[in-house]
C-alpha cells in the first residue's frame, strides 16, 4: 500500500515563559501512514500528541524533521499538502454556532475553493450519510452535542481529502452517539477509502476502529504496532488474583521489585507477567504471610490495559 | 483566482448572514454612532462660531463618518481573529489550502461592503438631521474612496497580525479609536506630516470633494501620487507584517490559543 503520510524525525521545543528553559514536546518522532489505514495516535496527557497532530496539519512548524502529506512537505509546500488533509481539532467548536448546518458546510467548502455546484452535491451526500437532512436549515446552536460533532466531521469530509485527522472524535458523547460516530467513521474508511488518523483517550474507539496504533509518551514513539497484534501479545500474561487478606508492606515491596507493573485495588491484584512461570513467583510472595487466595483468573485483555501497561513500562524503563 | 472568488463568495455571504442574525446588534451600533454624532453636532451649535456653523457641520459629518468607517475596517480583521480563536474555528481557517491572508482579505471585503452601506445610512441621516447637504459627486468619491480603503485594509492586516500572536487586543483597539479620530478629524492643512499616516490623504481629498465640491480634475498629480503611494505602501506593509506574525505564531504554536 502507498504511503500517504511520512513523519520523519520531528522535534519541537517550547521555551517556558518564566525560566526560559526549553521544554521538548516531541523528540525525534517518526512514523508513516499508508493509504486507507485507520491509525490511532495515543498517549497520556502532555505526551506530545497535539504537537504531532498540529504539525501534521501544518499549523505548527517543527524545529527539526519533516512531514510529507502525499509527497508534499507540510512546511515548504504547505498549501499543496493541505489539499490532501482535513481535520476536526476541537470537535463541535470547529463549526460556527450561529450558522445553519448547510451554511457551515457551504462556508468551509468555499473556503477551500470549492465551487457552489460541486459543494451542493457533496452537501446532499453528506447530510444523507450523517442523517442530518432534516436539520439542514437548523442553526448549529440548537443542535445536540452529538449532532454538532457529526457536523464537524461532515465539514472535514466536505473537501473530499485523502486524509482526515480527528482529535477526540467521541469526547463528551453519550454511548449511543459515540457508537454512531464510530460506525460512521468505519463506513467512511471502508466506502470512501479515506485514511483516518484518530487521536483519542477512548480505547474502545481504538480497539473498534484502528488497525494500527502509534503510542507516544514523553515526546517519543514507544509503540507502533498492529492493534490486534498488541492485544495478542499481552493476552497470554494478564492475571487477576482475588485475595482473602490485604498484603503486608514487605509483600508489596517485593511485588514492586519483581513486577513493576501491577494494580491492586482492595483485594484484587491485577498483574501482567512476561512469562507464565512467573505466576509461581507471585505465589511465593503471597506465601510469605500466608495470604489466602480466593480465585485466580486469566483476564481478557482490552486495549486500555495494553495502553496503560506500555506507558507504565516506558515510565519504569 | 477562481479559488479566491469562491472564498470571497462564501465569506461575503457569511458576513451578511451574521449581520442579519445579529440584526439588533447592528442596529444598536448604528444608533450609538448616530447618537454620538448628534452630541457632536449640538455641541458645535452651542460652543462654535455661529458664522461658521454651516461649514463646521459639514466638516463634522465627513470626518465623523470616515472615523466610523476607518474604525470598523481596521478593527474587522483583528476582531475576527480574536473571535475565531475564542470560538475554536481559527485553526480550521488556517487549514485551508487557500492562504489565510486571502481568506481574511475576502472577509474584509465583505465587512467593507457592510460598513459602507452603514456609512451611507449615517451620511444621509446626518445630512437630514442637520439640513446641511454635501456634494455627493459619485464619480469623484468612488475612486478616491477605493484608494483610501486600500490603506485602511493594509493597517487592518497589521492589526490582524498582532491579533494572531496576542489574541486579546481589546485594550489596544480602544486606544486605536482615538488615534483614528485624530487621523479622520485633523486636516492636512493643520498637520501636513499626517500625509504619511494611513488614509489621511484620502479623507482630506474626500473633504475637498464633499464639502468644497472638487472634481477629480481639481486635484494635482502630487495629490494622486500621495493617495496611491500611501495605499500601496500600507497594503504591502500590512501583508508583510501579517505574514511574518503568522509565521511566528506557527513557529511558537500560538495559532488557536486564546
Amino acid at each position: 500500500m502507498e504511503t500517504i503520510i511520512e513523519v520523519e524525525g520531528i522535534r519541537k521545543g517550547y521555551k517556558k515563559r518564566k525560566s526560559k528553559e526549553e521544554f521538548i514536546a516531541v523528540d525525534d518522532i517518526s512514523f508513516s501512514v499508508r493509504k486507507g489505514e485507520i491509525v490511532g495516535l495515543l498517549g497520556p496527557n502532555g505526551a506530545g500528541k497535539t504537537t504531532t497532530i498540529k504539525s501534521i496539519c501544518g499549523l505548527l512548524v517543527p524545529d527539526q524533521g519533516s512531514i510529507k502529506i502525499n509527497g508534499y512537505d507540510s512546511v515548504k509546500e504547505r498549501n499543496k499538502a493541505l489539499r490532501h488533509i482535513s481535520a476536526v481539532l476541537e470537535g463541535n467548536r470547529n463549526v460556527y454556532w450561529r450558522l445553519s448546518v448547510e451554511e457551515n458546510l457551504e462556508y468551509f467548502s468555499g473556503n477551500r475553493g470549492m465551487r457552489k455546484k460541486e459543494s451542493k452535491e457533496r452537501i446532499d451526500q453528506l447530510l444523507e450519510l450523517f442523517r442530518l437532512e432534516d436539520k439542514r436549515s437548523e442553526i448549529v446552536n440548537n443542535l445536540s452535542r452529538g449532532m454538532q460533532q457529526k457536523l464537524a466531521i461532515a465539514v472535514a469530509l466536505m473537501a473530499n481529502t485523502d486524509v482526515i485527522l480527528l482529535d477526540e472524535p467521541t469526547l463528551g458523547l453519550d454511548v449511543e452517539t459515540s457508537y454512531e460516530v464510530r460506525s460512521l467513521l468505519k463506513h467512511i474508511a471502508e466506502q470512501e477509502g479515506k485514511t483516518i488518523i484518530i487521536s483519542t483517550h477512548d480505547m474502545a474507539v481504538v480497539q473498534d476502529l484502528c488497525k494500527r496504533t502509534v503510542i507516544i509518551n514523553s515526546g517519543k514513539v514507544i509503540a507502533d504496532e498492529n492493534v490486534q497484534h498488541l492485544l495478542k501479545l499481552f493476552e497470554t500474561s494478564a492475571y487477576e488474583i482475588q485475595l482473602k487478606e490485604t498484603l503486608t508492606e514487605e509483600q508489596l515491596t517485593k511485588l514492586h521489585h519483581q513486577f513493576p507493573i501491577f494494580n491492586l485495588h482492595d483485594l484484587t491484584l491485577e498483574v501482567s507477567l512476561e512469562h507464565e512461570e512467573a505466576i509461581y513467583q507471585i505465589m511465593n510472595i503471597l506465601s510469605l504471610n500466608q495470604t489466602g487466595i480466593e480465585t485466580i483468573n486469566r483476564t481478557q485483555v482490552n486495549f486500555e490495559q495494553v495502553f496503560r501497561r506500555l506507558v507504565k513500562e516506558e515510565a519504569v524503563s | 483566482m477562481s479559488a479566491f472568488l469562491q472564498v470571497l463568495r462564501v465569506n461575503t455571504k457569511k458576513e451578511f448572514i451574521e449581520m442579519k442574525r445579529y440584526l439588533p446588534n447592528t442596529l444598536s451600533l448604528l444608533a450609538t454612532f448616530y447618537i454620538i454624532f448628534l452630541a457632536l453636532f449640538f455641541g458645535i451649535q452651542v460652543v462654535g462660531d455661529p458664522a461658521e456653523a454651516s461649514s463646521n457641520t459639514q466638516y463634522i459629518i465627513v470626518n465623523y463618518v470616515f472615523w466610523y468607517f476607518a474604525m470598523m475596517t481596521l478593527q474587522s480583521t483583528g476582531g475576527a481573529i480574536t473571535m475565531e480563536a475564542m470560538r475554536g474555528t481559527l485553526e480550521q481557517l488556517y487549514m485551508s489550502p487557500v492562504s489565510a491572508w486571502r481568506i481574511l482579505l475576502a472577509r474584509v471585503f465583505g465587512m467593507v461592503a457592510i460598513h459602507l452601506s452603514i456609512m451611507i445610512v449615517l451620511i444621509f441621516s446626518s445630512m437630514l438631521t442637520t439640513g446641511e447637504w454635501l456634494h455627493l459627486n459619485v464619480g469623484a468619491i468612488i475612486p478616491i474612496l477605493l484608494l483610501t480603503i486600500i490603506s485602511m485594509i493594509g493597517v487592518s492586516f497589521i492589526i490582524a497580525g498582532i491579533s494572531v500572536i496576542f489574541k486579546q487586543v481589546d485594550a489596544f483597539l480602544q486606544i486605536l479609536q482615538f488615534i483614528l479620530m485624530a487621523f479622520a478629524f485633523v486636516p492636512l492643512s493643520v498637520a501636513p506630516y499626517l500625509v504619511f499616516a494611513p488614509f489621511v490623504k484620502g479623507v482630506d481629498m474626500m473633504r475637498h470633494v464633499m464639502i468644497h465640491g472638487y472634481t477629480l480634475g481639481d486635484f494635482t498629480w502630487v495629490d494622486y501620487s500621495w493617495l496611491v503611494g500611501n495605499g500601496i505602501f500600507y497594503a504591502i506593509v500590512g501583508v508583510i507584517v501579517y505574514r511574518s506574525c503568522e509565521r511566528l505564531a506557527m513557529n511558537k504554536g500560538l495559532l488557536g490559543h486564546y
